[in-house]
């Protein structure tokens, strides 16, 4: 029952092993702040289709259980949507097309047809919250990685009179700046893809 | 066939909850949203104004300008801000535009657009904004051989963005110089 949860953190990370989702991670994680946004809507909208899908899998029929689905995660999606314009309006336009294209987020209708439809509520929402912290786990990394590089600052959430952007001395003067443009994107993404190949391979290895 | 009506009807159930849901969340955030907007364009015809006081929107029943305001100075009209509509690369632009009352635009911001981000979305930066400024009618650069070559380098792969801003941004100034300054 722990594995459901675990899993998605290393051994099958979205990002990294699945490969699902990528769009999204390599679009939105140019500033850090960004990425917690994005992580925050997709563990919701994961949470909520996963919850629905495994408690309807009998109820929907096989036929058109795609389109339930996707009615699903888009009713979750707009919700989001809503609920950050009204309340986080900042976050709202620095994410921009990037929250309506959590509805086609790979990652989220993934599970819904891998594992929410074949498995109990309680192991689903186990499912959902690892996949969720495990892809928040990859912007994460993917961001910090790139804001760092590529603007030299560490972008957090704003408290009262804070900004929230660290800025690191040095770097944010001349940074390399192609780290926060989409090529930078595809270097940081592909290294990040190589070490978790090479540990996997490492691990293989060990036990023979 | 009774399958298949089950099958439609069990897909429709499912849609008439989500809407009926999503109409739920949006009594409480519509009010909200509706507040942020409003507080937006408040800042923004405020960034936009020649100065003077800002009058109440008017409908201009135009293709292009959707609406107006007039900006009343000390004792005559100071300049106009106008409510643009033009057509970018992926769906409509607003646009903010304030003019001097002979036309010509003083300051310009982008409300409203679905163009790509890191190209014409640069539309909605200031210095994007600032190669309008001052020219009226057809002298507002509308092509990028009307700019230098730093310009024209700085909008390069956004060609369609930027005159679709221009050529908004002219039918605002032949508007403007049609009222003449009334």
């Amino acid at each position: 029952m722990l594995k459901d949860f675990t899993k998605g953190f290393v051994k099958e990370n979205p990002v990294f092993v699945l490969a699902l989702g990528l769009c999204p991670a390599l679009g939105v994680t140019s500033k850090v702040v960004n990425a917690l946004g994005m992580g925050a809507g997709v563990i919701f909208v994961l949470l909520g289709s996963n919850i629905f899908v495994s408690v309807l899998k009998n109820f929907i029929p096989e036929k058109v259980r795609i389109p339930a689905y996707i009615v699903i995660i888009a009713s979750f999606v707009t919700i989001v949507e809503m609920v950050m314009e009204a309340f986080v309006p900042a976050l709202f336009e620095s994410l921009g097309v990037f929250v309506p294209l959590i509805v086609v987020n790979c990652v989220i209708l993934g599970r819904a047809e891998a594992f929410a439809n074949k498995n109990s509520v309680k192991s689903s929402i186990l499912d959902a919250l690892g996949m969720g912290i495990g892809f928040t786990f990859a912007l994460l990394i993917i961001a910090f990685i790139r804001e760092v590089l590529g603007s030299g600052t560490i972008s957090l959430i704003p408290i009262g009179t804070w900004d929230g952007i660290v800025s690191i001395p040095g770097l944010s003067k001349s940074p390399a700046r192609v780290f926060s443009l989409a090529a930078g994107a595809l270097l940081v993404m592909g290294y990040l893809k190589a070490l978790f190949n090479w540990a996997e391979l490492k691990k293989a290895g060990a036990k023979k | 066939m009774t399958d298949m009506l089950k099958t439609g009807s069990k897909l429709a159930l499912i849609c008439a909850v989500a809407a009926f849901c999503l109409g739920a969340v949006n009594t409480v955030t519509e009010p909200k949203i509706a507040e942020f907007r409003a507080a937006k364009l408040k800042a923004a015809l405020e960034q936009v104004s020649p100065g003077g006081v800002i009058g109440e929107e008017t409908e201009a029943g135009d293709a292009v300008v959707l609406s107006y305001y007039v900006v009343a100075g000390v004792d005559d009209v100071s300049g106009y801000i106008l409510n643009l509509k033009g057509s970018g690369y992926a769906g409509n632009l607003i646009i903010l535009a304030s003019y001097s009352p002979d036309g010509k635009v003083l300051g310009s911001v982008l409300m409203e657009d679905e163009e790509t981000p890191g190209l014409g979305k640069e539309a909605e930066k200031d210095w994007y904004m600032k190669k309008y400024l001052g020219f009226s009618g057809k002298d507002i650069p509308s092509a990028k051989r009307q700019l230098s070559q730093s310009d024209s380098d700085a909008i390069s792969g956004a060609t369609i963005t930027f005159s679709a801003v221009a050529k908004a941004l002219i039918s605002g100034s032949d508007f403007v110089i049609a009222k003449g300054g009334m």
